[in-house]
């Protein structure tokens, strides 16, 4: 009795260690997206596993023809897809390559394919292979290529050396002119008698090389202007934290001590990424700057996100150094203002501009405070993604119904 | 050469100025030509290479970034060519380092633009004493 059912139970497990097998190869196929398949050359017999009908997005059990692939590959593809099947035919043992598909949809899958070649017991020749869809790993390479070539940009412009000195070469250009004009007119002017139609003109030419010069920074200004802002939405506080890890090397040396005070509901704005970033690599900076000659106090520099009123998201930068004065309030957003010693006096009023782009305003105050009143906070507020697509709906300047006028 | 020309040309030295900016090319011959100089100016390295004034220059302010033929390259190109031109380079950029490399090679002077008439007339003083 128990012999028997013995007997009877050893082929059914075998059939059933079969079946769980093969449910384990489907499986492990569906998980790793990989999809088998053996291709007899002389016949051009092919054979597929199910997930290479799923990847290739074909109905379960169609006949497989070279034909019916080719359909499926990439038009640009294809050439590489004949040049493999010409090789294959010639005898070479082994292949690999990625390509890609077209699907009905339009989307692109990329493929890994390895194929091993053999001979089948009737000695013909035969190839099995893999194919696994790599096109979530594919996107993900491309989006890390977008986000370092982003990265790239910004620590361009993060190495504010060669902002300025090619801002310094534009700007010398006309100034350079400048200063040769003024002087020689003054020349002409205390020459013996005085060249006087010779130093109008050179007067003359002064004027529009300071109008050039002026031009040099409009053209800066626009360069962040309204029209090329590429609008995203974005959480500021790993904006803010993308910053600074970029400059914690700058502040390290500069011995400033870093906070974060990051509001954690803050809501997401729309924006251009790489611009704000630039404001708050910025602010950063300037608060680092402005406490480089700090030794009586730790040059603690404090970044805050915070909601602020009106459904708008504030960021404020906060620094230790010597601050500035009441009067110097607006001074210090107007281009070529600067207390630094190497600065251009840009920043700030580039900046301003990028922010009154991004339907906010950048501004800064004095520290008051227990503590003391040291240094500065320098802060700017948009407003947040919801409020901005209303925006869109309802542009900002909207014409008074009962006046005709620009609001 | 009749007398008078020969005259102007020890009296009157010209000086060259290379600058790809305008602004330059416009307002230095003017102040140049206040010091008692006779000027001619060159928008490129190569202009100036293939004009006749290259032989009658005492003093050559060169711009030194420029497109094409840069000013440190013309400096090259006149020293292969040993013309011993006394060199002033004028530049936009206050790389000091550029600078000291190109006194070493030879040039009398580097000015950062803008620069002032005094700076200028020193140079040039130091360049025609060379010459």
């Amino acid at each position: 009795m128990v012999c028997s059912e013995y007997r009877y139970r050893r082929p059914r497990t075998a059939e059933e260690k079969l079946r769980r097998s093969e449910a384990f190869l489907a499986e492990a196929q569906i998980l790793s997206r990989v999809g088998s398949f053996s291709w007899l050359v002389e016949t051009d017999e092919i054979r597929w596993s199910e997930q290479l009908y799923r990847i290739f997005e074909f109905e379960l059990g169609l006949p497989v023809t070279l034909d019916l692939i080719g359909s499926r590959v990439h038009p640009e593809d294809l050439p590489l897809m004949s040049d493999m099947i010409e090789k294959a035919h010639r005898g070479v043992s082994d292949f690999a390559c990625e390509h890609r598909l077209l699907m009905p949809d339009h989307s692109v899958k990329y493929l890994h394919l390895i194929a091993r070649g053999s001979r089948d017991n009737q000695g013909r020749k035969e190839y099995i292979g893999a194919i696994q869809d790599v096109t979530q790993r594919r996107l993900s390479e491309e989006a890390l290529g977008r986000a370092r070539s982003e990265l790239a940009k910004v620590a361009r412009v993060t190495s504010l050396g060669v902002l300025t000195a090619s801002i310094a070469h534009e700007v010398n250009q006309p100034l350079s002119g400048i200063v040769t004009n003024a002087s020689t007119c003054l020349r002409m002017l205390s020459a013996d008698p005085p060249n006087v139609d010779g130093a109008r003109e050179t007067a003359r030419r002064t004027i529009r090389d300071g109008n050039r010069a002026s031009d040099v920074i409009t053209r800066l200004r626009t360069l962040y202007s309204k029209k090329d802002l590429v609008s995203e939405s974005m959480d500021l506080n790993e904006a803010a934290r993308e910053v600074t890890s970029l400059s914690l090397g700058d502040l390290q040396r500069n011995r400033v001590i870093l906070r974060h005070e990051l509001a954690e509901d803050l809501p997401p704005v729309s924006g251009d990424r790489v611009q704000l970033q630039q404001v708050i690599l910025n602010l950063v900076r300037n608060a680092s700057d402005a406490m480089s000659a700090v030794d009586d106090r730790p040059r603690e520099l404090l970044i805050r996100t915070e909601r602020d009123e009106g459904d708008r998201v504030r960021l404020s930068v906060k620094d230790a150094g010597a601050g500035f004065k009441p009067e110097a309030t607006e001074r210090l957003f107007e281009a070529f203002y600067t207390t630094k010693s190497d600065g251009m006096g840009i920043g700030l009023s580039i900046g301003r501009s990028i922010i009154e782009a991004h339907h906010g305003r950048l501004w800064a105050t004095a520290n008051h405070g227990p503590e003391g009143a040291f240094g500065a906070t320098f802060s700017f507020s948009i407003p947040s993604r919801r409020e901005s697509v209303a925006d869109v709906e309802a542009p900002a300047n909207q014409t008074d119904p009962a006046t005709g006028a620009a609001a | 050469m009749t007398s008078t020309q020969e005259r102007i040309a020890i009296h009157r030295s010209l000086v060259a100025v290379v600058d790809d900016d305008e602004s330059v090319r416009e307002s230095l011959p003017d102040l140049l030509k206040e010091f008692g100089f006779a000027t001619s100016t060159f928008s490129s390295a190569e202009v100036f290479l293939a004009s006749d004034c290259l032989h009658e220059t005492r003093c050559l302010i060169l711009d030194v970034g420029m497109p094409g033929m840069t000013g440190p390259e013309l400096q090259q190109e006149l020293i292969r060519r040993r013309q011993n031109i006394p060199i002033i380079f004028i530049t936009a950029d206050r790389d000091k380092t550029i600078c000291a490399r190109l006194l070493e090679q030879g040039a009398v002077g580097c000015l950062f633009k803008p620069f002032s008439d005094t700076a200028l007339l020193e140079a040039l003083n130091a360049a025609l004493r060379v010459s």
